[in-house]
């Protein structure tokens, strides 16, 4: 029988629906309203602007618009940001996000040439206006996406870098390069994610990065090592450590992505089973949660997340 | 303050000097006019007739480059009245006794020059003819003759094509300038083996060039000072990509002008360093261009043509110019004209650069930037007879009576037409180097193709006999690559061998893993009714049960190695 306490069962997979700002970007955008996006666009920080355009740019047919936008005024900057992210989401829907051998030659080519689509409003946008971060970050996605290399793709983070230097959305990216699935090795994500996590101010969301990598390292293993590696000493603390700093931390405050830094942990102590660390996350997302890693476990995303949040809030201890 | 005057029907220019007193006779005549099967005709010329001065102890040179050839002298007013008498009674009598040394000496000559990053461009922008033949060695010498050598010098090494200039006090009172009369040869026009720019290839050396083509104009130059100095800043400063990044501009013709950028990287940088070129062409393009820069790059050219006017440096460029059809400008009047060069202007020039730009990657493509592949294929392949490769079963090679082509596994094809064919260069064991207008180039090994040999005749009875050029024998006649055929053979024996085994292993392990099987068996429905000999009956019997299932798995093994 399940106890007293009241268990939510809403499970919220919207990106945006923990920030008003972003949700009121897309509703603009898929108003077409542009202008009324950009009143919005242009009094939030980097890393919310960011997102917020990543949002807008998500609504299905907002391409063809925004390309007018950008057509219109090749110096709006947001414009063509925006466009850039909706062509790249159209390449990866194309592409899947399933392992490079289970895509098609054909899935590859269409992909690529979405990608460059984006790449050369991009390159246009970048040349007017180097000092975008969310240009840059977009920049990052193609030059993976198009295997433009590791030194290309870092030069385009360090450009985000140097204008944001927490620029959280740009060093997800990164994350995704640095792994081996795509051009890194885990000598080179581990350290950068630690290091960013360190550069940031304590209760930072950057203490996620840690635990991300830790989660691509151990969706990478063979299934029978995986738990292992997860669940060493070495790891297990790394995670600790990384959840003090920035989700445990009393200074953790409601930045943008706090909702996907939250989720990361909430997804690694579950894996962990430690419910008491779990449910603390749990608490603090309510009926939040990212896609993000959670798809991870496979299945229905909502059910798995129910599930352990279940698990975690019925009072369970580790 | 240049001066014009004339000596002998030559036009000469006249400009005072600093330094000793020079001279220099240039002719219009370049790389770019010799046909590929001819190509180091006015490079020979040009040893010829500088041999009979060869002797004398004084300064001189010359120079044979796209567009125009130099006779060069420094010296007192007797020694360049001597050189230049010495230059032209060579010219009308050539030392053709040398003829043979000198070719011998042109290819030790081009053996021990170092190949530029750049030298490739030529060839991609232009095609195997004008001015592509800068990419080019000099693949005609073996065949130029005494009377094409006279000929070659009566159309272009003549009084009304040469231009005179002298860096002194006066032009010395003794010069004289004995030349054939003949006419101008203005510059042969440009091909474009670019269907489509802003276009790229692969390069191989980790090295990026970049070349644009734009008006001659002052602006043109301080766009080409304004990228060089953006290159050393963004790609060697603050990207820490390249070791060098710099920029040139370099005229053409009588109105246009090259500009070409070069940067190097280690190869774990040449993404980034591609990356930072690419952004920083498109900054320029859409009118980002550094007011500072402008103004930097404005002082320094004026102070170098400032500089050049005192030394008399600028004389061989206005001599050119003359030659070009151009006017001779006043230094003034040039300075005049940089200086007032703008920002906007700058921009405009980037605009048409990039538009007409021809990019060497340092690895990778560059479709990703907007840059489209140039062409490395042709259309179509020619009808004829097809002949199958020995390294590559799905690879064939046509001999056809309009051409020959080959056709890659891909069926990606390149194809020279006998028509227009520029070059075949034909070594005694039957190899044959056919190049096509546009660059393309096929070989005929008939080593290398099944039954290839039996062409040999009819394709040479279809090479236009003014592009062929024999060559002495090879030290090293090309074989079909031992790898590919043991590869194939080895893997077809260790696959019979496969078979065999597995069918022998399936042969003795399926009756002996039934029997282990029906013993096991056996014994379990004994097991009751012995029960003295227990121990050695379970032991048997694990032992049986044992064998059935490593057989089993032997047998699956077998099955896997048989079916290969």
């Amino acid at each position: 029988m399940l106890p007293a306490v009241s268990v939510r069962e809403t499970v919220s997979l919207d990106q945006a629906a923990a920030y008003p700002e972003v949700i009121a970007v897309r509703e603009c955008a898929s108003a077409r309203d542009w202008d009324g996006a950009r009143r919005v666009l242009d009094t939030l920080p980097p890393v919310g602007r960011t997102m917020a355009l990543r949002s807008g740019g998500e609504q299905p047919g907002s391409e063809d618009f925004l390309r007018e936008r950008v057509e219109r005024d090749p110096a709006d900057s947001a414009a063509a940001a925006a466009l850039a992210f909706r062509l790249i989401d159209i390449a990866w829907e194309i592409r899947s996000s399933y392992g490079a051998e289970h895509v098609s030659r054909q899935q590859f080519t269409d992909f690529h040439g979405w990608l460059r689509k984006a790449e050369v409003v991009l390159i246009d946008a970048v040349a007017r206006n180097p000092r975008d971060p969310a240009l840059w970050t977009a920049r990052t996605v193609t030059a993976r996406g198009l295997e433009l290399g590791l030194a290309e793709v870092r030069r385009r983070y360090d450009k985000a870098a140097a204008l944001d230097p927490h620029h959280l959305p740009a060093q997800n990216h990164m994350v995704q390069s640095l792994c081996p699935k795509w051009s890194g090795n885990w000598e080179l994500l581990h350290p950068f994610c630690r290091e960013a996590m360190l550069a940031a101010p304590p209760g930072a969301v950057q203490g996620a990065l840690v635990a991300d990598a830790h989660i691509e390292h151990w969706f990478d293993l063979p299934a029978g090592t995986d738990t292992a590696y997860l669940t060493s000493a070495a790891v297990r603390d790394e995670i600790h450590e990384a959840a003090e700093r920035s989700v445990l931390h009393p200074g953790f405050g409601r930045d943008y992505g706090w909702v996907q830094a939250a989720s990361t942990f909430a997804f690694v102590f579950s894996v962990l089973n430690d419910r008491r660390s779990a449910a603390r996350v749990f608490t603090m997302l309510g009926d939040y949660a990212t896609k993000i890693p959670w798809t991870y476990m496979g299945g229905d995303t909502a059910e798995r997340i129910r599930t352990y949040r279940r698990r975690a809030l019925s009072g369970g201890t580790r | 303050m240049i001066t014009r005057t004339e000596v002998d029907g030559v036009p000469a220019l006249l400009a005072p000097t600093i330094g000793q007193s020079q001279a220099g006779l240039a002719f219009r005549v370049g790389f770019a006019d010799e046909p590929l099967a001819r190509r180091g005709i006015t490079h020979l010329v040009e040893h010829l007739a500088l041999f009979s001065t060869s002797g004398a102890d004084y300064h001189y040179n010359g120079a044979t480059g796209v567009e125009y050839t130099i006779f060069h002298m420094h010296g007192s007013e007797a020694e360049l009245t001597e050189f230049f008498a010495e230059v032209c009674a060579s010219l009308r009598d050539l030392p053709m006794q040398r003829l043979d040394i000198e070719k011998e000496l042109l290819r030790a000559e081009a053996n021990g020059r170092t190949r530029g990053p750049a030298e490739a461009m030529p060839l991609w922008r232009h095609g195997a003819r004008d001015y592509g033949m800068t990419s080019y060695p000099e693949w005609g010498l073996p065949v130029v003759g005494a009377d094409e050598v006279r000929a070659w010098v009566a159309r272009y090494f003549t009084r009304d094509n040469a231009v005179l200039w002298v860096a002194g006090d006066r032009v010395p009172a003794g010069l004289r300038l004995d030349l054939p009369a003949g006419e101008r040869r203005p510059a042969p026009a440009r091909s474009s083996a670019l269907p489509i720019t802003p276009a790229w290839f692969p390069g191989s050396s980790g090295v990026l060039v970049w070349d644009a083509d734009v008006p001659r104009a002052a602006s043109s130059s301080v766009f080409a000072g304004v990228l060089d100095r953006v290159m050393m800043r963004e790609l060697r400063r603050d990207g820490g990509f390249s070791y060098t990044a710099q920029a040139g501009y370099e005229p053409l013709g009588s109105d246009r002008a090259l500009i070409t950028a070069v940067a190097d990287a280690l190869p774990e940088k040449n993404g980034a360093m591609l990356g930072a070129f690419v952004d920083l062409l498109a900054a320029l393009r859409v009118g980002r261009v550094d007011e500072a820069d402008v103004a930097a790059v404005i002082k320094k050219q004026t102070e170098a043509l400032r500089n050049a006017e005192e030394q008399g440096t600028r004389l061989p460029g206005q001599a050119l110019n003359l030659l070009a059809g151009r006017a001779v400008r006043d230094v003034d009047e040039m300075i005049a004209e940089t200086r007032a060069v703008t920002v906007a202007e700058v921009a405009e020039v980037a605009v048409a650069a990039v538009a007409s730009g021809l990019l060497m990657t340092p690895r990778g493509d560059a479709d990703w930037a907007g840059f489209t592949a140039a062409p490395e294929h042709s259309e179509s392949a020619v009808a004829g007879t097809a002949y199958v490769s020995l390294n590559d079963p799905d690879a064939r090679l046509i001999v056809g009576p309009d051409g020959i082509s080959h056709v890659a596994a891909d069926d990606r094809c390149i194809t020279v037409r006998f028509a227009d064919c520029v070059l075949v260069r034909v070594w005694p064991d039957g190899g044959r180097q056919f190049v096509g207008p546009d660059g393309i180039t096929v070989w005929f090994e008939p080593t290398l193709y099944a039954g290839a040999d039996g062409a040999r005749a009819g394709l040479d009875a279809s090479i236009p006999p003014a592009v062929r050029v024999d060559q002495p024998p090879r030290a090293r006649i090309p074989e079909p690559a031992p790898r590919a055929e043991e590869a194939r053979r080895s893997r077809d024996a260790a696959r019979s061998w496969d078979r065999t085994a597995g069918l022998i292993g399936l042969i003795v392990l399926v009756p002996g893993t039934l029997i282990a099987l029906l013993v096991a068996v056996g014994l379990g429905f004994t097991f009751s009714s012995d029960p003295a000999d227990i121990g050695v009956t379970i032991g048997t019997m694990v032992l049986c049960v044992a064998l059935a299932a490593a057989g089993v798995v032997a047998v699956r093994r077998s099955w896997r190695r048989f079916r290969v």
